[in-house]
């Protein structure tokens, strides 16, 4: 559930998008009037303007921004009219959507100064009827040239500086500012109107005017005080000017500072070139430490101690200017609910927890796609329909929670939903028609979550949703596991689904226990392990070909990890183990011992050609020695499959 | 009804101006002792006149009593660091109005 000041907390996140958001909206609105002057609407710009307009709608409502909210959402119905063909491209129709995009920014530009906004009325009313509005303005009396301006197809438009001064004659002739204003909104757009006070006092106002009339229509205006010049001679954009114009005038100071996420990921580097020159400081020094006396050895180590202080809180401080709250991408998702629900004929109850959980921002923006599955899969076949609900005994709205939440190193997502869980038998049958290997009789949930995860895995209904998002369960599977997460599945007949995904904080620089096996070592991220322990060699048994070791009130598979690696193997007494996984997919990892714990910068192997199962990248030592890191995810499903071979 | 109750004042005249671009015509065109100023206007914000007026130095000493619906904090700091003489919101007692109004022509005149 929502805290009432969610809003507010979120406020300068929130203008950023939207500024954003406004840029690629001021991109594509160039776009398409530069193309629409040749007769042709630009598909790709008229889907980024509905995707930024119904973008800006969320992140309003949001922090309740209404007036902003119902602008996008009028822009947003508009736009979906003319992508559709439900209405007509016109000058007419652009006008209107710049006048409107103009006013949404005013408006947010207004939020942000703590101040009142524009009068959103009459932007709406043009949306909704374009022509009839330019029309109207011929009716007030404007001049004639404003309506064949509104009709004729490739705008000539040019920017015009118009000074009006008044004096005590046009104020006796009823000519004031306001009746300068309309005739200058009857030929064209107003982009700027400010007053000066010239040099000997009085007034005079200058006014910019994107229009694509002539000399003609304004040359009488000249008794009533209006003079005019050109501003540049180049064919303006009008709206594109106006909206550009009106960003510059919304920037104000804010305490917020945008930084370009590889700029982060630099000072990560930098930070993680530090981490291992310490520690190879504090090889170094563990050699000289014979040689030098007690006391001159107690400084050293007091500086080296206080150096390592000081590297964490720095690695802290990096980490904590790549985390953002969850909180932001859950809210995205409540709006695409609000959509699916409404399209699927679904009512929907949506509970969240934990927004303010920080993550990285890489981690969640990788996270994006494969949560927007996860949700629309649970409102559009988890939930079931009113009528079926009823008929089960359940209430009829649906309830879908999205929680959040930090354990140790990790962040835990759950998705889960109320409805009708995954259908069991339908899956292995379609897993079987797809020529997937499926084990016999029942199964339980990982092994479920293994057939849906499956990249041969298709049912109808997941073709549908793929060919929506191109996103099924396979790649939301392979994201959480790249980002060293885990995914685990839980569900009932009737009852429900829940989706537990397990996320590092971080991805640059963690702790990782070192472990080896023979002469060989390898580091294991910390926030995958769940448990360490000592395993004796004759604990071990065999249960049918598979090896495993009793846990707790149960028992769990066990991996070799010489085995897996095609190591040599060493007959010991006793081994390290340690588990991993969650749930059901728990596994012991058996190596020879677990030497320490260490803070690793993980560097990712970005070529394909040493992309080893299992290694999910490498690391150095402060001796220098690179140890490649275990990949956990791997390691997990490695470990069941043997179980369920 | 700003006007009417700002008649108690005696013999003044008003002007009215409907939109802020207007109220600057109007405050250049006659010598103005004072300006009511609603924030919410169409083509320029209220404090946008407010701040224009306090940036030319002919005006910078006219009083400038901003009289505005929204009652939050937010427009009231503003406007008072935009340079308003008074902040007060509307609905508004009359008199109350004409007496603010008379308290703060004393201090300009003084």
């Amino acid at each position: 559930v929502t805290t009432p000041d969610f809003g507010a907390e979120f406020i300068d996140e929130y203008f950023a998008e939207c500024d954003e958001h406004l840029v690629a909206v001021r991109h594509a609105l160039l776009t398409v009037e530069s193309t629409l002057a040749s007769g042709r609407v630009d598909p790709a710009a008229i889907e980024q303007l509905f995707r930024s307009m119904h973008s800006i709608k969320g992140l309003s409502g949001m922090v309740e921004l209404r007036d902003a909210e119902l602008l996008a959402h009028e822009l947003e119905s508009r736009l979906r009219d003319l992508r559709d063909g439900n209405a007509r491209w016109s000058p007419a129709a652009l006008d209107a959507l710049a006048l409107a995009m103009r006013t949404l920014e005013a408006v947010i530009g207004a939020r942000r100064e703590q101040r009142l906004g524009p009068d959103i009325t009459p932007a709406v009313s043009r949306l909704r009827t374009p022509d009839a509005s330019s029309a109207a303005h011929d009716d007030a009396g404007g001049p004639r040239a404003a309506a064949s301006s509104h009709a004729r197809p490739a705008p000539h438009r040019r920017r015009w500086r118009f000074t009006y001064a008044p004096t005590a004659d046009t104020a006796g002739r009823h000519v004031n500012v306001n009746v300068i204003r309309e005739r200058l909104l009857g030929i064209g757009e107003i982009e700027q109107a400010t007053p000066h006070v010239p040099p000997g006092g009085g007034i005079v106002f200058e006014f910019v005017v994107a229009t694509d009339a002539d000399t003609s229509v304004f040359a009488p205006w000249v008794d009533d005080g209006v003079t005019w010049d050109t501003v540049d001679d180049a064919p303006a954009q009008p709206s594109v000017e106006v909206a550009a114009h009106a960003a510059a005038s919304a920037v104000a100071p804010s305490h917020l500072v945008r930084v370009d996420l590889a700029r982060l990921d630099d000072l990560m580097r930098i930070v993680g070139g530090l981490v291992i020159t310490r520690a190879r400081l504090s090889d170094h020094l563990g050699r000289l430490e014979p040689r030098l006396a007690a006391s001159e050895w107690r400084g050293v180590q007091e500086s080296v101690g206080a150096l390592e202080r000081q590297l964490r809180d720095l690695r802290e401080a990096v980490m904590r200017v790549r985390m953002v709250p969850v909180g932001e991408v859950f809210h995205r998702m409540r709006f695409v609910v609000r959509d699916l629900a409404r399209e699927a004929g679904r009512h929907v109850h949506m509970e969240m927890q934990g927004e303010g959980t920080h993550i990285d921002k890489f981690v969640i923006e990788r996270m994006l796609d494969p949560l927007l599955h996860l949700v629309r899969n649970a409102v559009s076949h988890g939930l079931e329909p009113a009528a079926e609900r009823r008929a089960k005994g359940k209430p009829e709205e649906g309830r879908l929670a999205l929680r959040a939440s930090t354990a140790g190193d990790v962040v835990v997502i759950v998705v889960e939903d109320d409805g009708r869980g995954v259908n069991r038998a339908a899956v292995v049958e379609s897993a079987r028609a797809g020529g997937l290997a499926v084990p016999e009789g029942p199964i339980d949930d990982a092994q479920l979550l293994e057939l849906i995860c499956s990249p041969g895995f298709s049912t109808r209904k997941e073709a549908d949703l793929a060919s929506g998002r191109g996103v099924g369960m396979a790649v939301v599977r392979r994201t959480v596991l790249e980002m060293g997460g885990s995914l685990m599945l839980e569900t009932e007949p009737d009852r429900g689904t829940r989706f537990t995904i397990q996320l590092p904080l971080t991805l640059a620089i963690t702790d990782a226990l070192i472990t080896t096996v023979g002469d060989r070592t390898f580091a294991v991220p910390q926030a995958a392990v769940r448990e360490v322990m000592e395993v004796e060699a004759a604990s071990v048994r065999q249960l049918e070909n598979n090896e495993v070791i009793t846990y707790r009130d149960g028992v769990l598979p066990v991996l070799r990890l010489a085995r897996a690696f095609g190591l040599p193997e060493t007959a010991r007494a006793t081994f390290h183990a340690f588990v991993i996984g969650q749930g059901a997919s728990r596994v012991a990892v058996l190596v020879d011992r677990i030497v320490g714990q260490r803070e690793i910068v993980v560097r990712t192997f970005s070529e394909a050609l040493i992309k080893v199962p299992g290694v999910g990248g490498a690391t150095e030592l402060g001796d220098g020695r690179v140890v490649l890191i275990l990949d956990a995810g791997t390691l997990v499903r490695r470990g069941r499959e043997r179980s369920i071979a | 009804m700003v006007a009417a109750s700002l008649r108690p004042l005696g013999d003044v005249s008003f002007v009215e101006a409907a939109t802020g671009l207007e109220a600057v015509e109007h405050l250049a065109m006659a010598e103005t002792a004072m300006m009511v100023l609603d924030l919410n206007m169409p083509d320029m914000h209220g404090l946008d006149v407010l701040r224009f007026v306090r940036r030319h130095p002919l005006y910078r000493t006219l009083p400038v009593i901003v009289l505005t619906t929204r009652d939050d904090p937010g427009s009231e700091r503003a406007s008072i660091e935009a340079g308003a003489t008074m902040y007060l919101t509307k609905p508004f007692a009359p008199d109350a109005l004409a007496a603010h109004a008379r308290s703060v022509l004393a201090v300009a005149t003084r």
